[in-house]
This record gives structure tokens, C-alpha cells and sequence, in this order.
């Protein structure tokens, strides 16, 4: 079973428009966009690699913080997705994290993202517990996306203290001081997030040898496994044995909604890893996973055919070891 | 049709030291009508529902006489709750739980509800741990496509 652990879920709204106003600062009117389309559905980087997880057949079960009838909804949302849920209810009410996309600017969406209600030491007791039951059950656990207000920056770090002591693999889908201080008890995998900030340690993860240089002080800090993004369609991938490149041959203009591409990557890999690919071939499966999420509406792709037949768009190139 | 395949995944649970302010809160959160009670393996060891919280602020003879019309209002009520209510809830919580195992039917489960008069049933798997709850809307809606 793979768990995954969202302390700040989401509702994630989606907007289709034709165009988008070329500024929204200092508007001499009221805005008005019309949307032709919108979809809504539960998100957070834990909880969509748990609902891309159960949509391809992998066991999985999504742990965190719901709150009032946003929480309700995501809730909802992922039991019809058949994610197992063990979730802690606290007051208030869950984020809504909007994405507006407007055509020929798929990857360059409006996005208004909310907060999320802060979390008690109380409920962070009661989440503990729920936590330390569950991850004894779990051959993997995914922590993923930002902290929630109230929420210690070293929690991931003790969460995966707890995972690694329960015998259970640590990946670690987050960004900022959270992962940075989380890497030094030796996840297995980590995902940084560097949508905010093209940089790790204060070090800048734009280029390719930037990239492996980071995930070179990753692994040796003591993670088993660093995968970063390389602009939209490639990725690198560093492990105690050598380097990787992945590039997804697709051309960008099929892309339709980049939101959550990342989150299938690592349910991809996650699934493949739990039907036995070794890493590298996983990670190319999390990427075909990625592609096919990118090339449709919806934030996930959650037909196995599609991402299957993504795979053969994936190469994969030794850049160092072995 | 097995109970895997209409149960709810949904495992929202207490504990046995769990006060019953906190469980009155998740029921009415969560919108289930009762929780079940979970040791530190997650085992299922009692299940607490919206009636037993009112029969334990409940006078004993309005049990008896099945009407509240005798009681002059609730103050006496939200009293006794102000009392109870930092209380663990295993004080209050039904010990024999009525489970269903992924396994089961369909028309078992909907046996042991009728039989048992039960709103929900939790579903265990052979360790006893919670791995979902079917409730009767659940069996319902299924019943229905």
C-alpha cells in the first residue's frame, strides 16, 4: 500500500477562457472573463499521486486535514476515486486553489492559491497517531506540497523519521525549507518543487549541470534518489549509481493543462516501482504518466492506455556513471 | 456484489481516550451518524453513534418510557454534556461491534443491518483493523444501477 500524506488539501477549480486580459493591474473597469468551461476536483500534490494511484490499480490510502464543506467535498471526491481516506477534520475550511487557462496559453495559466487553515498542536497530536497506525501498512509514503499554517518546517523531517523507522520508503514531493530539511534523514526519493523558485540550498536549478549538481548534494546528504524537473518535458535523475536524463519527445503545443503533471509523475513511478521496474525504468514510466496528464483537460490522466502508450515518447539517456 | 466493492473507504475513527466533545464535533463534521473506535494497531474495539451519546445525557427514565415529553427542557441535558464531555469516550461506547469482512455479501450485509436495526457497518480485515464502513444509503445506491 502507498500512502500519502496532503497537510494542506486542496480544492482545485479549473477555468477555461478564450483570452485573458493582457494586465489585471490597475484595471480602469470591472473584469469580466466568461469561462465556456470549468471542472473541479480534490487536489494537493498527496492526494493527487493517491488519486492517480487508485485509478491505475495501486493500493492507496491519503492522510491529512479536511475542513468544513470544502473538505466535504474533497472527501467526497477521492472515496469515488476508491483512494482509501484517513483524514483529521479541524475547523474552518479547506483552500480553493483556482487555475485559469486560456487557449494557446496552456502553460502560462492565472493561478489565485489560498492559504488553507492553520492547524492546531492538538490536531497535529491527533494526526500523528493517525499517522504512525497507517505507515507500518505502507510499502511507500509520499509527502507532498506546502506546510499549512501552525505546521512546524521540520514536520516532513519527523514524518519521515517515523516512515524510515516503520520500515516504510520516504518520498519527499515538496519544496522549500520543508524539503531541505527533511533530505538530511535520508528519503528515498525526493521531488523537489521548484515551481516557486529555481533553486535548491540557494543554489539555482535551472540548467542541466545545475540540476545534476543539486541532486549530487542530495544524494550525498543521504537521499537514495533526486529527480528534478529540466524544463517542461525533461527531467533528471540522480541515484548513488549515476546520472539520467529523461525527455518526453512531445511537442508543447499538446498540452492542454500542465496543473498536476508533476503529481502523476511520481504516482507513475510509484506504481512502477510497486510492480517491480527497477528506478530508471519507473521514473521513465512517471514521465510517460506526466506527459499523458499534460495532454488532456483534466489535471490527472487516469487511463492506464493513454499513459501506456506515452512510453514510447520517453527516452532516457546515461549522462554520468555506470 | 461484495462488501469491498459499496464500502466507503473512508476510515475516520477515534480513539479510546478520545474526549466526547472531540467525537461530537467528528460527528457532526463528518456527517456519519457513528464512529468507530480504534486501538493503536487501528483495531475496531467499540463504535459510539449519535444514540448512545443521547442515552448517556438522557435521564434513565425517559429511556424507559421512550418520550422526552416528561423533561421540562434540555437544560438538563447540555448540563450533563458540559459534565461528560472531556470524558474518553470508551466510557460511553458500545463494546460489541457488529463487523462485515471485505468478503462478505451484499445480501449479508444488508441481513445484519436489518436484523440489528444498524445505520452503518465497519468492515475489518483479518486483523480486526477498519477498512471502510458501508452504510445503508451505500447499499442503496448500489442496489439501484
Amino acid at each position: 500500500m502507498i500512502l500519502t500524506v496532503t497537510l494542506n488539501p486542496t480544492l482545485d477549480k479549473f477555468y477555461w477562457v478564450d483570452r485573458l486580459p493582457l494586465s489585471l493591474d490597475q484595471p480602469e473597469e470591472e473584469i469580466l472573463i466568461r469561462s465556456e468551461k470549468s471542472l473541479m476536483s480534490a487536489g494537493g500534490k498527496g492526494i493527487n499521486v493517491s488519486t492517480f494511484l487508485s485509478c491505475h490499480g495501486i493500493e492507496t490510502a491519503a492522510l491529512g486535514f479536511l475542513a468544513g464543506h470544502t473538505g466535504q467535498i474533497i472527501l467526497q471526491d477521492l472515496l469515488s476515486h476508491g483512494v482509501t481516506a484517513n483524514f483529521v477534520w479541524i475547523p474552518g475550511e479547506n483552500r480553493t486553489n483556482v487555475t485559469v487557462i486560456a487557449h494557446g496559453r496552456e502553460y502560462h495559466p492565472l493561478l489565485i492559491h489560498e492559504e488553507g487553515p492553520p492547524v492546531s498542536e492538538e490536531a497535529m497530536g491527533i494526526f500523528l497517531r493517525k499517522y504512525e497506525r497507517m505507515v507500518r501498512r505502507a510499502e511507500y509514503v509520499v509527502f507532498g506540497g506546502a506546510l499549512p499554517p501552525g505546521c512546524p518546517s521540520d514536520c516532513y523531517r519527523t514524518l519521515v523519521q517515523l516512515a524510515q523507522r516503520a520500515g516504510s520508503r520516504a518520498v519527499v514531493h515538496a519544496g522549500g525549507e520543508p524539503l531541505v530539511q527533511a533530505i538530511p534523514e535520508g528519503p528515498f526519493l525526493v521531488k523537489p518543487d521548484v515551481r516557486e523558485e529555481l533553486a535548491l540550498w540557494g543554489m539555482p536549478v535551472s540548467s542541466a549541470d545545475e540540476i545534476v549538481r543539486a541532486g549530487k548534494k542530495a544524494v550525498e546528504q543521504g537521499v537514495q534518489a533526486c529527480l528534478i524537473s529540466h524544463r517542461v518535458t525533461g527531467d533528471i535523475l540522480v541515484t548513488r549509481d549515476g546520472v539520467w536524463e529523461l525527455e518526453a519527445r512531445v511537442p508543447l503545443a499538446t498540452f492542454k493543462n500542465l496543473v498536476g503533471a508533476d503529481d502523476a509523475l511520481v504516482g507513475g513511478l510509484l506504481a512502477a516501482l510497486v510492480r517491480g521496474e527497477g528506478l530508471v525504468e519507473a521514473a521513465r514510466h512517471g514521465m510517460a504518466a506526466a506527459v499523458a496528464s499534460a495532454g488532456v483537460e483534466e489535471k490527472l490522466c487516469l487511463d492506464v492506455n493513454v499513459v501506456r502508450s506515452e512510453l514510447d515518447r520517453v527516452v532516457v539517456r546515461r549522462r554520468e556513471g555506470g | 456484489m461484495k462488501a469491498r466493492d459499496v464500502m466507503r473507504r473512508d476510515l475516520t475513527s477515534v480513539e479510546l481516550d478520545t474526549p466526547v466533545a472531540h467525537v461530537i464535533y467528528l460527528l457532526h463534521q463528518s456527517g456519519l451518524t457513528a464512529l468507530p473506535v480504534v486501538d493503536e494497531d487501528g483495531r475496531v474495539v467499540g463504535i459510539v453513534s449519535e444514540r448512545d451519546l443521547i442515552r448517556a445525557v438522557l435521564p434513565g427514565y425517559v429511556e424507559m418510557l421512550q418520550s422526552a415529553a416528561f423533561l421540562p427542557s434540555l437544560d438538563q441535558l447540555s448540563r450533563r454534556l458540559h459534565e461528560i464531555k472531556e470524558k474518553p469516550i470508551r466510557e460511553f461506547m458500545v463494546r460489541e461491534v457488529v463487523v462485515a469482512r471485505p468478503d462478505d455479501s451484499d445480501l449479508h450485509l444488508a441481513d445484519l443491518m436489518i436484523r440489528k436495526g444498524l445505520k452503518q457497518v465497519p468492515v475489518v480485515d483479518g486483523a480486526n483493523r477498519l477498512v471502510g464502513v458501508v452504510r445503508r444509503i451505500d447499499l442503496l445506491h448500489r442496489l439501484r444501477k
